[in-house]
């Protein structure tokens, strides 16, 4: 549809609404506990945006997962698939992708060109087989996705520990991790002279993919219309549902499985058991944040990969303990629902 | 004179630039029926909805009994004795009807969380004296929709009622559950309830009423004893000064009271083509539940006819056109559909339109597979807006344009804009399930002259293609009568033709009361 700025807009305003109110709340918690806001604002700050490599080393970096899941998230939920197992398909995307790379350690220069492809495919595949769990569950049985998705994560989890501790172990036998990936499976730098991978730009290809597959295909609107209401898709529309459903599971869960794979490819080389620190529930306050909309899901992630990256400086420099930036980001996602909420119960009100 | 039951003044509300209500002044006295009449979009249940506290206006005044209550409280409204039966029922599908009342009143519930001893002998007692036939023990997802209402308006009146509200209440009945209706209401205003009766029909206000006022473009026109005007007088207060008397007007008149014979001759049947023949199902059997819904129905639709298929509602009718549609497989006998089938489903919320969408992205259900609405995997979203305009300009629906959200247009609105759609889908068969239903005069007729231009020949956006077969299901007598070339009656699941040399309303009637009863 061509594009409507009042109405384009009016959503980035709400977010920037939730955004100041959530950090007022945040500067009344640090005042509460003895802080000093404006210095810890101001750690935060330096830590996420203080250099143009502090922000691509960091902020970026720590943005990327968040980007992909938060995607993941943001096409399932408009879909009305409500994935809360993006943890689960990331970790299985990653289990994936290292157990292709590290089955080749020879691979190296021009010859070893396809491991990286084809490891991101692998990384996908896991990351959508694992959703389809949910998703055959669903349309055949008519189990709520939200409990086995989110059964699923624990699932996976284990199965990660089990497969660092066992079959996927490092050659050496000493940590519970992987072998190194072979230089040819990782992802190239983006940015000379930064942490900065190929993954993040991976990341915005992709949102700017989904959001003309959402908005100006027929198989984005069937998406949208089912998420909006499978009755109407199938009376109004006449078409089925459950394909256009297992279509939202299975490509959420691709994105998903993607950022697993990402983070190791493109950070830290190895696979170990703590590899996210959650990343799969917080890109749901992504998505959120982003209104669903996969365009926007890219400054949200920026935002929440900036919370994390200054929320670092600030432990080390204003000595604000980490617990605030985590309670700082459920803040967000309360004041995104209460924004959303106040709106159209005031919309409501009005007519 | 007594306290009157409901008092407001110079009430006034805005739906973004659209004035809903420009001062309007409203009383009820206790113990009337209070017609409110108006078009689309005057106002009307924008005002009720405003006593119901479920709207809160930006000006004015407004006493229950006598008593100052806020806008937009729907608790105060409801304390001081304001019930509301919504056009859309408001019940819990699984729910029983003793629970859908139970769930509403406070009082059925004790402190401690159980149900109140002998409240369920209070509901039986309200309902024997309301005179409300209801199934207090069938879950009201398997109950018709008249029984759906009784249940509502049982709720409603389980409270220490003062002022009754009721949107459009007869647009769902039949004639014989009309009459039913009106008795009860007529019993309720002995006891001093004030009722607010919101219609379309002139005839069913004039016959109940003991006053009416009309509403026109937000603005009351008109307020007077019933007795002291006619259905002409009415129609041209609703309608205004720019009324002229043609042939819609003529339509107008002429509708109140009298059957109109059927505009069109019964189609010579000897003479039809097998080829013209766009649908038809053979010995179809539906069931659900372990409720047969359709019992061997066999039907043929052809090209340029309308089919009538009349009854009371929930004697197989949804199935029926959801199996025309293709939306519901049956479970045994064979169906022949064409490709492309319009459809106009009943559950109009529900089915028909997404009331966060666009209405541009609304009608796209139709067109989004279209190949003119394309440009290569692309949908051109530019040209769907333009055969919105379109259709919004060609349905009279007042809108501010394609891209305004389905939820900010009144029912009767949605309800044009979801019957252009489905004419601009319609391949070789329309399927419309009471598509009247709930519209004023004026917009009823424009869709029934649709209808009848659309089986003649021309339609709109498809210039050049055969005109289609159309299935006309409605419990509205006079539709089914001035529409349809061939009737057939719903009865529990069958479907009986009406010969046609007995083509009156009478003759339908007894085949719908000649196997008896209502629902299934």
């Amino acid at each position: 549809m061509t594009v409507r700025w009042g109405a384009a807009l009016r959503p980035a305003g709400q977010a920037a609404a939730a955004l100041v109110a959530t950090l007022a709340v945040a500067a009344a918690l640090l005042a509460i506990g003895g802080h000093s806001p404006v210095e810890a604002f101001s750690a935060l700050v330096r830590g996420a945006f203080g250099s143009w490599n502090r922000f691509a080393s960091f902020t970026l970096v720590q943005a990327t997962p968040l980007l992909l899941t938060g995607l993941a998230v943001a096409i399932a939920f408009k879909a009305g698939v409500w994935n809360i197992g993006a943890e689960g398909q990331l970790y299985a995307g990653a289990l994936a992708g290292v157990a292709v790379a590290v089955s080749f350690p020879g691979a190296a220069g021009a010859s070893g060109l396809w491991l990286l492809p084809v490891a991101l495919l692998a990384a996908a595949a896991a990351g959508a087989l694992w959703a389809a769990v949910p998703a055959a569950m669903k349309t055949r049985l008519g189990v709520g996705e939200v409990i086995t998705t989110l059964l699923m994560n624990f699932v996976a989890l284990f199965l990660a520990q089990y497969l660092v501790q066992g079959p996927l172990q490092e050659a050496r036998g000493v940590f519970n991790q992987t072998d190194e990936i072979p230089a040819a499976a990782a992802l190239p730098s983006l940015l000379p002279g930064s942490r900065l991978h190929a993954g993040f730009l991976l990341g915005v290809v992709l949102a700017g993919a989904a959001w003309l597959y959402m908005t100006r295909t027929p198989g984005g609107f069937r998406m949208r219309a089912v998420g909006a209401s499978t009755r109407a898709a199938e009376a109004s529309g006449r078409f089925a549902a459950q394909p256009v459903t297992w279509l939202a599971f299975l490509v959420s869960g691709a994105l998903a499985g993607l950022a697993g794979w990402v983070q190791v490819a493109g950070v830290t080389g190895r696979m170990y058991e703590g590899l996210s620190p959650g990343w799969g529930y917080t890109a749901i306050a992504v998505a959120l944040l982003a209104r669903l909309n996969p365009a926007a899901v890219v400054p949200a992630a920026v935002v929440f990969g900036a919370l994390s990256a200054g929320g670092g400086a600030m432990q080390r420099d204003a000595g604000v303990p980490e617990a605030w930036v985590r309670g700082t980001e459920a803040l967000l996602i309360l004041a995104v629902l209460a924004v959303d909420r106040g709106l159209e119960a005031a919309r409501r009100r009005r007519g | 004179m007594r306290v009157p039951a409901a008092r407001l003044r110079d009430v006034a509300k805005r739906f973004g630039r659209v004035v809903a209500l420009d001062g309007v002044r409203f009383d009820l006295a206790q113990g009337e029926v209070h017609g409110l009449l108006g078009e689309n979009g005057a106002g009307k249940t924008t005002l009720a909805r405003v006593m119901a506290g479920l709207v809160s206006a930006e000006g004015g005044s407004m006493k229950i009994g006598g008593r100052a209550v806020a806008f937009g409280n729907a608790a105060a409204s409801r304390s001081s004795g304001v019930s509301m039966v919504h056009q859309h029922f408001s019940l819990v599908p699984r729910f029983t009807g003793f629970e859908n009342v139970a769930l509403f009143n406070r009082d059925a519930w004790s402190r401690r969380g159980g149900a109140t001893a002998g409240y369920r002998e209070r509901v039986e007692a309200r309902a024997r004296e309301l005179g409300l036939d209801v199934g207090l023990d069938a879950p009201c997802r398997e109950m018709s929709v008249g029984e759906q209402q009784r249940v509502e308006i049982l709720k409603a009146l389980m409270g220490e009622t003062r002022v009754l509200l009721l949107d459009e209440p007869t647009a769902v009945l039949a004639p014989q559950e009309v009459e039913g209706l009106f008795a009860v209401l007529r019993g309720l205003v002995r006891s001093g309830t004030g009722i607010v009766l919101v219609a379309h029909k002139l005839d069913e206000v004039l016959a109940v009423a003991d006053r009416v006022t009309v509403l026109r473009k937000g603005k009351r026109v008109l307020t007077t004893d019933a007795t002291a005007t006619s259905a002409r007088r009415l129609a041209e207060a609703m309608v205004g000064s720019a009324f002229r008397p043609d042939r819609l007007a003529d339509k107008m008149y002429s509708d109140f009271g009298k059957m109109s014979s059927g505009r069109h001759d019964p189609v010579v049947q000897s003479g039809v083509e097998a080829s013209r023949v766009v649908a038809s199902l053979t010995d179809v059997t539906v069931s659900s539940r372990n409720l047969a819904r359709l019992r061997g129905v066999s039907l043929e639709v052809r090209r340029g006819e309308v089919v009538g298929i009349a009854g009371v509602e929930g004697n197989g009718q949804r199935e029926l056109a959801a199996v025309l549609a293709g939306a519901l497989r049956p479970d045994s006998g064979t169906v022949n559909l064409p490709d492309v089938v319009g459809w106009i489903p009943q559950d109009r919320t529900e089915e028909g339109l997404v009331g966060r969408f666009s209405l541009a992205e609304n009608v796209a259900f139709a067109l989004h597979d279209d190949p003119a609405c394309r440009t290569g995997p692309w949908l051109d979203w530019r040209a769907i807006e333009h055969r919105t305009a379109a259709l919004l300009d060609e349905m009279d629906v007042r809108a501010e344009g394609p891209r305004q959200p389905a939820v900010e247009l009144s029912g009767g609105n949605r309800q044009k804009l979801l019957a252009g759609r489905e004419f601009l889908r319609s391949g070789d068969l329309l399927v419309a399930e009471s598509p009247t239903r709930g519209l004023d005069v004026k917009a009823s007729q424009a869709v029934r002259s649709r209808l009848a231009r659309t089986a003649g020949a021309d339609t709109l956006g498809r210039p050049g293609k055969p005109p289609p077969g159309i299935v006309l299901i409605s419990p509205d007598l006079d539709e089914i009568l001035e529409l349809a070339d061939r009737i057939a009656v719903m009865v529990r699941g069958r479907l009986v033709p009406l010969p046609p040399q007995r083509r009156s309303a009478a003759a339908i009637g007894e085949i719908m009361l000649g196997t008896g009863g209502t629902g299934p």
